[in-house]
């Protein structure tokens, strides 16, 4: 074992982990950059080191860009990698009331922790790990969306029908293109645009960012509330609150752990897993979602943890369980190592000099991810508007752009933004659709699978509800959904005549009109995606169909409730309606000038508009002259290293 | 890493002054797979990766534009750049398929394929301590059980899933095909007992070693990996099949630019180390260049591919 340590400790091997981690955090703060496509940009490079170096570089970036989602999810509302997801329910609100570097703080120890559980796991205990994953059937992964999707409960912002409702327009979303279990074309409209559907990572983006850049420029307010003075890196409070959470990080990184192992999962399910579990056994306050840091603490440890866990159905299998070990196998096998049942024993020294480099990758994360993550800090907080708001929103095309390539998905990116701006202010928040879109695609494979296997075995009930392991998971996602409904059910319980929400005022009339129109367009969209299935193959409709019906059903109850209480939630709009529709109308118009003009001249030219667009603030001319230098110079900067070293093929 | 090699190779042209105009590549060749990374389209372009900077000098990107199962990438194609400098993977029976289920944005004609350079055989893979010993005892199984044998394999209208409707009705025999996405979800299924067998390729019999059986492979002469596996015909079965994948490029590239790369994709098949790792991972190499041989290639698999689709249902 001893000559692995040494193996993993040589300076060539050291000093990759540590360009890697740090690489990595850099590419996963970005969103739309996510740990697959920094894995993948490294290959070729790995070509000419030996297998165990091009391990240990391989995945010190994978797991640096998993903790790198972290910032972007805590600063700007935006989860950098998918997996951060649960990080911006309670980060984003953390940050907003200034305590952002502490978030940061919670953010990187959490991770570190969750990544040595991970290591540690698949140093000890991969083999059986792994055989206990393959006990997961489609049935089991159905019944797992639907345990994530009871998080729509918590996360409906106070109002649980419009969140239900937003969630089934998200598995709508999820079902556009091409139909993974029966190749049929659904809902494109006859577009080819839509055909590949909607790309998870873009419309997260678009979803959660681009609602931010419109109420960024809306007002002259501050992006985030700066702390009174610099705090350094709040770490002893940090460490304070860890210790608090010492049940739940522990909790988070075995669920982490354990999710990774399931090959096809992945981060973001983990952090949602996890982070429905820390919020449901959560005492204390806030409450998750508006900023307690426990919320940080279980999504990232579990995050960091799939990065161990995942590796474990990849190397003892030989199937990746998450997509960038499917990368990082590939990688392998170019360096001619067989991963699989015998790698463990033939080719121990390249599976434990890379755990052990693993182990160090994520000890280094500490005060590398500390270090950028006070910088990221820094920069955002204290960063004008003027400045901000072009970068992040250059950032969210580019990225957007350099997942497939694709223009068409930076427009379906700001347009989604867009609706999910309007929707959060008419009460839908936008985490319910996110949901949706990420689970959908999961809950509806599982469940025609099973269907299929049931069907041939002649036990539908058995197959959804026989199995022990099924049971188990149905029986959380029963006690997570009632969970928020559990103190006013004791309250109904226990004083019949006091029911909260009913003292609550009568909207005035205009109110009532706007929920009106929300609700009849979701109406709309729920019969015309019954119209379109109707003409497909039953395998292909039976999942949108039953959604639409659902979602027809809840719209209908809303109506109802809207009639009979009068009760609307909302949020009002603040700020200047030029600004608001200027932001996308400059956004789309640049997706259709980069081809006309090129990519590097139209986005300088987005800059500019943008940071007109968002400057509130009186500029002298030397101050714009600074300004435009920095903007303009951000820019060039990143388009060359998108289109050199990251070999995106900019148009 | 583009800029330095970039640079790299400037100097060694300036030096070596051999390269004329017409020599293919004039830089790096953006090498575009229309699926996710770590599939078999992906893992066998990163194969070919070092061979083609060893053999011309100039770095060979993968990029990935996944979505609709290919239809994203092979519907842009045409507007790329057709000098060379753009190539793309192309699969069947995908491109065969796909456009007769309905407008996916691309017609099998519009691709300009030019090279076809190794296919997965289809093969009936079983863990290892499943009852089935022989083909044999999977057809009696399934003669005695209608439906009740369920294989897993890689999504629909696939060679995964036309094999199986073709060997149904060979064998005379009704099974139930689940769909998985990809490879690894499939293979995962069949690990974890949650089907019976899987219609996977040689592929996976090379991944996963001692942990499965082969019971039958649909090439023409056994695997070199597997000399124990039969083949479909040996034990009756006319069927060799599989999924291939090649190259296409715009179809505004010249005749010149198609004939280059063809030879191109040619010259890293011709490689033995290349041969052998392709082996070695159960892969099977086929060689169909730019020209009749590829046209009649086509529309000979096409044939095939139509007619087990129509049966299946999946297309009228």
């Amino acid at each position: 074992m001893l000559e692995f340590v040494v193996g993993a400790l040589s300076p060539l091997n050291l000093l990759l982990a540590l360009l890697g981690v740090a690489a990595g955090t850099i590419i996963g703060s970005i969103p739309g950059l996510t740990a697959t496509m920094a894995v993948a940009v490294l290959v070729p490079l790995t070509f000419t080191m030996s297998p165990d170096s091009a391990l240990i570089l391989m995945g010190a970036i994978y797991t640096g860009a998993i903790y790198g989602g972290a910032y972007a999810a805590i600063l700007l509302n935006t989860p950098g990698t998918p997996s951060a997801i649960a990080t911006t329910f309670d980060g984003y609100p953390m940050a907003k009331r200034g305590d952002g570097d502490l978030a940061v703080s919670v953010a990187c120890i959490s991770s570190v922790i969750g990544g040595l559980v991970g290591a540690l796991a698949l140093l000890l205990l991969a083999p059986p790990l792994a055989e206990a994953a393959l006990a997961f059937g489609p049935v089991e992964y159905f019944w797992l969306a639907i345990f994530g999707l009871s998080l729509i409960a918590a996360l409906s912002t106070g109002d649980f029908l419009k969140g239900v409702i937003g969630a089934c327009f998200g598995l709508l979303l999820a079902m556009i293109g091409i139909s993974e279990t029966s190749a049929e074309v659904r809902f494109t409209f006859g577009s080819n645009v839509l055909l590949g559907g909607v790309e998870t990572v873009s419309a997260l983006i678009g979803l959660y960012c681009i609602p931010v850049l419109i109420d960024l420029v809306a007002t002259p307010d501050r992006h985030l509330k700066a702390p009174e003075q610099t705090r350094g890196f709040r770490l002893p409070e940090a460490f304070r609150l860890l210790i608090k959470n010492k049940v739940n990080v522990i909790r988070s990184s075995v669920v982490g752990t354990m999710v990774g192992a399931l090959p096809g999962a992945g981060g973001s399910i983990a952090g949602l897993v996890a982070y429905s579990e820390a919020r449901r056994t959560n005492k204390g306050k806030p409450s998750y979602g508006e900023g307690n840091p426990g919320g940080i603490v279980a999504t990232e440890s579990a995050n960091n943890a799939t990065v161990g866990g995942g590796f474990i159905p990849t190397l003892v299998l030989g199937i990746p369980g998450t997509p960038p070990d499917a990368v990082i196998l590939g990688a392998l096998l170019v360096q001619g190592v067989r991963t699989g049942p015998s790698l463990f024993a033939d080719g121990a020294s390249i599976v434990y000099t890379f755990i052990f480099g693993l182990l160090l990758a994520t000890v280094l994360m500490l005060p590398v991810g500390l270090m950028i993550g006070r910088f990221a800090y820094g920069a955002i907080v204290r960063a004008p508007k003027a400045a901000l708001v072009p970068v992040v929103a250059f950032m969210t095309v580019i990225g957007t752009f350099a997942i497939r390539n694709s223009l068409s998905d930076i427009a379906i990116m700001i347009v989604l933004g867009v609706v999910g701006w309007v929707a959060g202010k008419r009460g839908f928040s936008v985490s319910p659709i996110v949901l949706g879109l990420i689970l959908g695609r999961i809950a509806e494979q599982g469940f025609v699978q099973s269907w299929t296997i049931g069907d041939a075995i002649g036990n539908l009930w058995g197959q959804f509800f026989g199995r022990p392991l099924s049971m188990a998971i149905i029986a959380l996602t029963l006690l997570t959904f009632f969970y928020p409904f559990l103190p006013r059910l004791k309250q109904i319980v226990s004083r019949r005549e006091e029911t909260p929400g009913h003292d609550r005022e009568r909207a005035a009339r205009p109110a009532i009109m706007r929920d009106l129109i929300a609700l009849l367009i979701a109406g709309g969209i729920a019969l015309l995606a019954l119209q379109q299935s109707a003409h497909l193959n039953p395998e292909a409709a039976v999942f949108p169909r039953t959604i639409a019906m659902a979602m027809t059903a809840f719209v209908c109850l809303a109506l109802l409730r809207l009639a009979l209480t009068r009760h609307v939630t909302e949020f009002a709009v603040e700020g200047s309606w030029i600004r608001i529709t200027a932001l996308p109308i400059a956004m789309l118009g640049a997706v259709f000038l980069f081809p006309v003009l090129g990519f590097g001249i139209a986005a300088a030219l987005l800059g500019l508009v943008l940071t007109v667009i968002a400057q509130h603030d009186k500029y002298s001319a030397k101050s714009w002259t600074i300004l435009i230098l920095s903007v303009t110079g951000v820019i060039a900067a990143c388009t060359l290293l998108f289109s050199e070293v990251l070999s995106v093929p900019l148009p | 890493m583009k800029l330095t090699s970039t640079l790299m190779a400037l100097t060694l042209t300036a030096f070596a002054s051999v390269a004329s105009a017409e020599d293919f590549p004039k830089g790096s060749v953006d090498y575009i797979i229309p699926f996710g990374p770590g599939g078999e389209s992906d893992i066998t372009a990163r194969f070919q990766q070092p061979f083609f900077e060893k053999l011309f000098g100039e770095q060979m990107v993968v990029n990935y534009q996944p979505g609709g199962g290919g239809a994203v990438g092979w519907s842009q194609l045409n507007n790329m750049a057709g000098d060379g400098s753009v190539i793309m993977g192309i699969n069947l029976p995908h491109i065969i398929i796909k456009p007769e289920q309905g407008d996916v944005g691309f017609k099998t004609d519009d691709l300009a394929a030019v090279y076809m350079f190794h296919y997965t055989p289809d093969a009936i893979v079983v863990t290892a301590d499943s009852p089935y010993k022989t083909l044999q005892d999977l057809i009696d199984d399934a003669k005695a059980n209608p439906k009740q044998v369920i294989f897993s394999g890689s999504g629909k209208g696939t060679a995964n899933h036309l094999a199986q409707v073709q060997f149904d009705e060979m064998a005379g025999i009704e099974s139930t095909y689940v769909s998985f996405k990809g490879t690894g979800a499939s293979v995962t299924a069949l690990l974890g007992n949650q089907v019976k067998a899987a219609w996977g390729y040689t592929t996976v019999g090379a991944a996963q070693g001692d942990k499965v059986r082969v019971l039958a492979v649909a090439m023409e002469d056994r695997h070199p990996a597997f000399p124990d596996v039969p083949t479909f015909r040996e034990l009756g079965f006319d069927m060799v099949s599989g999924a291939y994948r090649g190259i296409a490029v715009p179809n505004s590239a010249s005749e010149e630019v198609r004939t280059q790369v063809s030879d191109a994709i040619k010259a890293i098949n011709a490689d033995p180390e290349f041969q052998k790792q392709m082996l070695d991972g159960g892969f099977a190499l086929v060689d169909v260049g730019y020209g009749a041989d590829m046209d009649a290639f086509i529309s000979e698999k096409a044939d095939g591919y139509l007619n087990a689709a129509r049966s299946a249902g999946i297309i009228e």
